[in-house]
């Protein structure tokens, strides 16, 4: 009887270790010894990092998107389906409608949710860019702005791609000179804690960039809840803000199929060990991207690394070996700091990001990549 | 994030203990990982949280006076610190 390699997930992460899986496994899934299945829900592949871009016009909604059947070997089957709940002790996946997918290896790239309900007025209140109708949304809101106040907030932890807030407060920056609106807009950043990032390597080369394009700093600042009625967005520290146009990241959740599984924790994040990205206490169950309680990035970069680990030990196991691949911490993720300049961050665990000089060739680096996107990491053909 | 129970302090209920270990986060950073469990948790609580950003040693005590929760301890280790935070109010 042939082994069963099941990936709950057609993002990112599931997405190019579907495919790394079946490569590395080439002979047993060849001979029908082994069958890689992903499950998604829709079978449409997003390309999230895009949803940025398409608010600046720097790409079109429809380069965002691809049909997964397209991305998948021709060998990995796709399961069109919503996930019920994992059981573990059964080894099974238990789809929205009663069939059943049993599995010998496991993986969970189940992603994150966006929850903008989470935060009161964010829904009627708020603009954002972390799914495409939103962004697109945002892009006409842009178009027709002519002037005011623009505020950029945080309303909710974790959230995917921690340098969002600042890439999109500098794109804004240079957007706005662009139209001659920059004048008559103040911009103002918010951030949950008391500096602009995380730790001090990124946060004061940023803190010093927004003191140049004049943008006015918030710290620290976690939205307690927007009020549409008087355009304010109040913080639990007592502050209140005003805003013409507030452009919020949503609160973040894992897959709601986690908790029916016992898999998540609070936030239906799955505990996930941070070097062997196994779910705790499961052998056969690992994790990939933003599925995993690791304090580390959420974002696309991440998954992409781990995916490497993950086909490794995942490869191991089928074979009887023991998976002994570590993740180290890898990321690398670019920093937009205008529409035509980027600097990026690189670290694992160990070694601290020092982002070199923003510049217009670590941009073009990131243009070439949301170009390459689909052959590099999704088909994982490089 | 793993969870224990702390033994009771005289005349003091067992508290609930989470352990944060938050060593290699560059991004979001330690404190955001804080600031984040911190919200997600009834008051009473203690964190023990694992940092290896030399910045958290002058970040975490700044946010927690501004936030109003109490650092108990911090301790040095090797290659990284161990703060110990209770979270005094909702």
């Amino acid at each position: 009887m042939s082994k069963q390699v099941v990936i709950v997930g057609g993002g990112i992460g599931g997405t190019t270790v579907a495919n790394r899986i079946r490569r590395a496994l080439e002979p047993e899934v060849a001979s029908g010894q082994v069958q890689i299945q992903l499950v998604d829900r829709d079978g449409v592949h997003a390309y999230q990092p895009g949803y940025l871009m398409v608010v600046f016009e720097k790409m079109r909604p429809e380069e965002t998107r691809r049909d997964e059947r397209d991305l998948l070997h021709k060998s990995i089957q796709l399961v069109k389906a919503e996930v019920e709940k994992v059981d573990t002790g059964a080894n099974k996946v238990v789809l929205k409608g009663g069939r059943e997918l049993a599995y010998d290896v496991l993986v969970l790239a189940s992603g994150s949710v966006i929850h903008p309900e989470l935060t009161p007025g964010f829904v009627e209140g708020a603009h954002s860019f972390y799914d495409l109708a939103n962004a697109q949304k945002l892009r006409s809101a842009l178009h027709a702005f002519n002037g005011g106040k623009i505020v950029v907030s945080v309303a909710g932890m974790p959230y995917k791609c921690p340098v969002a807030p600042l890439e999109v407060t500098f794109m804004l920056d240079d957007y706005l000179r662009g139209r001659g609106l920059r004048d008559k807009t103040e911009l103002h950043y918010t951030y949950p804690i008391p500096k602009v990032f995380g730790i001090d390597t990124v946060a004061q080369p940023m803190q010093r960039l927004m003191g140049e394009r004049g943008v006015t700093v918030h710290v620290p600042f976690n939205v307690d809840k927007i009020d549409p009625a008087t355009k304010t967005v109040k913080g639990v520290e007592g502050e209140t803000i005003p805003f013409d146009l507030l452009i919020a990241i949503p609160p973040h959740r894992g897959a709601d199929f986690l908790a029916a599984s016992g898999l998540g924790d609070k936030g239906n994040w799955i505990p996930t060990d941070r070097y062997s990205l196994k779910a705790e206490g499961k052998e056969n169950v690992f994790v990939v991207g933003d599925a995993t309680n690791i304090p580390i990035s959420k974002a696309g970069s991440t998954a992409d690394y781990e995916a490497e680990v993950v086909t490794q030990n995942v490869a191991a196991l089928v074979r009887g070996e023991a998976p002994t691949a570590r993740y180290e911490g890898r990321v690398y993720c670019w920093i937009m700091t205008g529409l035509s300049q980027a600097t990026y961050i690189k670290f694992d665990y160990l070694h601290p990001p020092h982002p070199p000089t923003p510049s217009f060739a670590h941009y073009w680096n990131k243009v070439v990549y949301n170009r390459t996107y689909w052959d590099l990491t999704a088909r994982a053909l490089f | 994030m793993t969870e224990s129970e702390l033994a009771p302090a005289e005349g003091r209920a067992a508290q609930k203990r989470l352990v944060v270990d938050a060593r290699g986060s560059w991004c979001p950073g330690p404190l955001m990982e804080l600031v984040r469990v911190i919200q997600e948790e009834p008051a009473g609580t203690e964190f023990e949280l694992l940092s290896s950003d030399e910045g958290s040693r002058k970040d975490i005590p700044m946010w927690l006076e501004k936030a109003g929760h109490q650092l108990v301890e911090m301790t040095p280790e090797s290659g990284f610190d161990r703060y110990v935070v209770r979270k005094t109010h909702d």
